[in-house]
């Protein structure tokens, strides 16, 4: 223990050294700059586990180690920013963390207030990399001065430019997957304004109506009268039929009685009275309320309704401390085509020597699907990637005008 | 190294051609591009390497731990692990080749007899485009097939469920099936894409649908409603009674109780994607990757092997459980 101790301090003494420290960061440099002449990943996610357990094996208090993964997220964001992510979302409290003891939780409370504070006032990282931050999650459950804290390092950093650092503060997805459902079936439940036929074109379809006429009664009716009105007449008995089928349906259509009977009319002289029905028509209707029919809700309607909605896809999923789960995080966002990596590291320790291996796997993946999108598994390693990596050579110019 | 070569003349034929921008970024624009190479290849190495490597583990194992289609043998290899998934999930994908329908329907039933010798209750088996939920009554006979294989006579194998979200139980009844030596049984359970995401999307429809005609208000809409609506899914199926395969009485059965979340999600496959499976339910799931086996020595990479299946229950035994992260 005592040797393993002193071992450690001299392995630090020597890596704080100033010619090393400035060669590591050199080589940190080259190898950030190496990172971006492949694919990257445009949204990373990390769950920062392992705080505490770091705090119990170095004899720490659990605070410290919480304040220990802070710095780690600093230099992960570097990393992250530098190399060319544009979305970083990090897990840093749960709905399910308020069941910890009520003095870390106010701890976490305390020490994120203060962070977001430092963050939005004078955060290098954000300023340099130009990164917004927002806090996803039921805002509602912090308390007010946190809350105050979130709200203005939001405001702060709003202006900054196109990265974004996604806290997830009190959040758990199924309370995510939920409250978008909710949204969007309140989104559903508004009944669109009245009269929302005419609205949804700036054409009107009486006045459309009227042209039909004027000029079916202008035109002469032997030669291209016959088609017209064998094919009105069959869609006016087929429209007249469907709305006596559809009298409970007609929520959906406000519009098709109404022109049903204006433009079907080919004898002139009853002009004034349909039209008149129809407008009585049309306002009986506006008065059941007309809403989008829920058949139009998609996968992607769902999506809209998260909170990363304007995030590009989640690529890549990143769990530190050796925990195989996703513990609530992201369930629907990495459901498709992200990777999930699971690393036995302690978040305090994580820094872009773990993070190395994981982005080069990925490129690796990326690159092999993209040349060959069906077969994932097999392929042979090395002659892909070096496939992959003639596409990038091939195209400098648009590289060095990035740097 | 040819694709140095090939670098070489890139980096010539780029000199040559007039460039506004400082050579320093220029040259150091080159070096990153060379580092990016350099680093590609050493890191495909060791990642070759590392493959073969496991490559050479799994094969060890494979010798090693066999069942021998013996399912005390396979009751032996899980009997000193602490815990057990009572409820197990697989990721299985189906291939390119011909056959590769039967293929799979093979690795279900291999699967299936492995779970239920071990004690696992309940398997539930993810492929993506769902063409097992279309043969459920083949898949049946393979899987009983298979058990037979291990069991013996029918007497002997455990009761069989098959079932599919939408999809009523399948559990022919067969004529001579009265006295069971055997009391294990297990319920295999078969998902696809559709019934992730989209199940939310038919969810939404309905409760829109609802709200619209006024039955019910946004604020109604909770997790345990959402939670109770999408589990049952997956655990109740439908009532519908079927008429079994000997007499033509009809049974319902009710008792079907699944636990709807996974304890262990197995994916056989070379990293770790989800690939569209149920997200709902995997918020406290165990994941376990077979690992990345691409690799001539083995030539099938995504193969089902028991020994990756063995894997999978120890890693998910050694695992520490913490609730709330």
């Amino acid at each position: 223990m005592a040797t393993s101790m002193h071992l450690s301090k001299l392995r630090k003494w020597f890596l704080a050294s100033p010619p090393i420290e400035m060669a590591i960061s050199k080589l940190r440099e080259l190898l950030i700059g190496a990172i971006r002449q492949g694919p990257v990943p445009q949204h990373i996610a990390f769950v920062m586990d392992g705080n505490r357990r770091f705090a119990r094996t170095h004899g720490i208090e659990t605070v410290e180690g919480h304040n220990l993964g802070f710095e780690a997220l600093a230099r992960i964001l570097e990393v992250c920013y530098r190399s060319g992510v544009k979305v970083v979302t990090i897990y840093a409290f749960s709905i399910e963390n308020f069941k910890r003891s009520k003095f870390e939780v106010d701890a976490l409370m305390e020490m994120a207030r203060v962070k977001l504070s430092q963050m939005a006032q004078h955060g290098e990282i954000l300023d340099r990399y130009g990164a917004k931050v927002r806090v996803l999650g039921r805002l509602d459950l912090l308390r007010p001065d946190v809350l105050k804290a979130v709200n203005r390092a939001m405001e702060m950093t709003s202006n900054n430019g196109d990265r974004v650092l996604n806290i997830c503060f009190p959040y758990t997805s199924r309370d995510e997957i939920t409250s978008a459902i909710r949204d969007t079936v309140a989104d559903y439940s508004q009944p669109l304004r009245p009269r929302s036929s005419s609205l949804r074109t700036p054409f009107s379809e009486s006045h459309i109506a009227l042209n039909i006429q004027a000029r079916n009664q202008n035109t002469n009716p032997e030669d291209t009268s016959s088609d017209i009105e064998s094919t009105s007449e069959s869609s006016a008995q087929g429209e007249e039929g469907a709305a006596k089928h559809d009298r409970p349906n007609k929520v959906y259509e406000t519009g098709s009685a109404f022109s049903s009977s204006t433009t079907l009319d080919l004898a002139g002289h009853q002009d004034s009275t349909n039209l008149k029905k129809a407008t009585q028509g049309a306002s009986a209707e506006s008065e059941n309320p007309a809403y989008l029919s829920p058949e139009t809700i998609t996968r992607q309607t769902l999506s809209d309704h998260l909170h990363t909605k304007d995030n590009p896809p989640l690529d890549l999923l990143i769990r530190t401390s050796g925990v195989e789960r996703l513990s609530d995080f992201m369930l629907w966002q990495c459901d498709e085509d992200t990777d999930i990596v699971f690393l036995d590291v302690l978040w305090p320790e994580f820094d872009l020597w773990h993070f190395l291996p994981v982005l080069l796997g990925w490129q690796r993946r990326v690159s092999k699907s993209r040349k060959n999108p069906d077969a994932e598994g097999d392929f042979d390693g090395d002659a892909v990637g070096s496939n992959g990596l003639s596409d990038q050579v091939l195209s400098p110019s648009a590289k060095v005008k990035d740097l | 190294m040819d694709e140095q070569i090939h670098f070489v003349v890139q980096l010539r034929r780029r000199k040559t051609s007039p460039r506004k921008t400082p050579i320093r970024t220029f040259l150091k624009s080159q070096l990153h591009q060379l580092t990016y190479t350099l680093i590609h290849i050493f890191f495909g190495i060791v990642v070759r390497l590392v493959q073969s490597y496991h490559a050479v583990v799994d094969r060890v194992f494979a010798i090693v731990y066999y069942h021998h289609r013996t399912p005390e043998l396979i009751r032996k290899d899980v009997k000193n692990l602490d815990r057990l998934p009572e409820h197990l999930s697989v990721i299985l994908s189906l291939r390119q080749e011909e056959d590769s329908l039967t293929i799979l329907m093979d690795e279900v039933a291999e699967l299936a007899a492995w779970s239920v010798s071990a004690g696992i209750p309940v398997l539930s088996v993810y492929e993506k485009s769902g063409v097992l939920k279309s043969c459920i009554p083949t898949l049946h006979r393979i899987v009983t097939n298979k058990l037979s294989a291990y069991y013996g006579s029918p007497s002997q194998q455990p009761t069989l469920r098959l079932f599919a979200p939408h999809h009523p139980v399948y559990q022919p009844q067969d004529s001579h099936s009265t006295e069971k030596t055997n009391t294990d049984s297990l319920t295999v359970l078969l998902l696809s894409a559709t019934d992730g995401r989209e199940t939310f999307v038919d969810l939404t429809k309905t409760l829109a649908e609802m709200s619209q005609n006024g039955k019910l208000s946004p604020e109604d809409i909770t997790m345990e409603l959402v939670d109770a609506e999408i589990s049952e899914i997956t655990t109740q199926p439908s009532q519908t009674a079927l008429p079994t395969a000997a007499g033509n009485k009809t049974i319902s059965i009710p008792d079907v109780s699944v636990k709807p979340e996974p304890d262990l999600l197995l994916v056989f496959r070379p990293f770790l994607k989800l690939d569209g499976y149920p997200p709902w339910h995997i918020r406290l799931t165990e994941m376990y990757c077979t690992g990345d086996k691409s690799n001539s020595i083995t030539g099938y990479g995504e193969a089902v092997e028991y020994q990756g299946f063995l894997r999978g229950l120890w890693h998910y035994a050694g695992a520490q459980m913490r609730f709330g992260r």
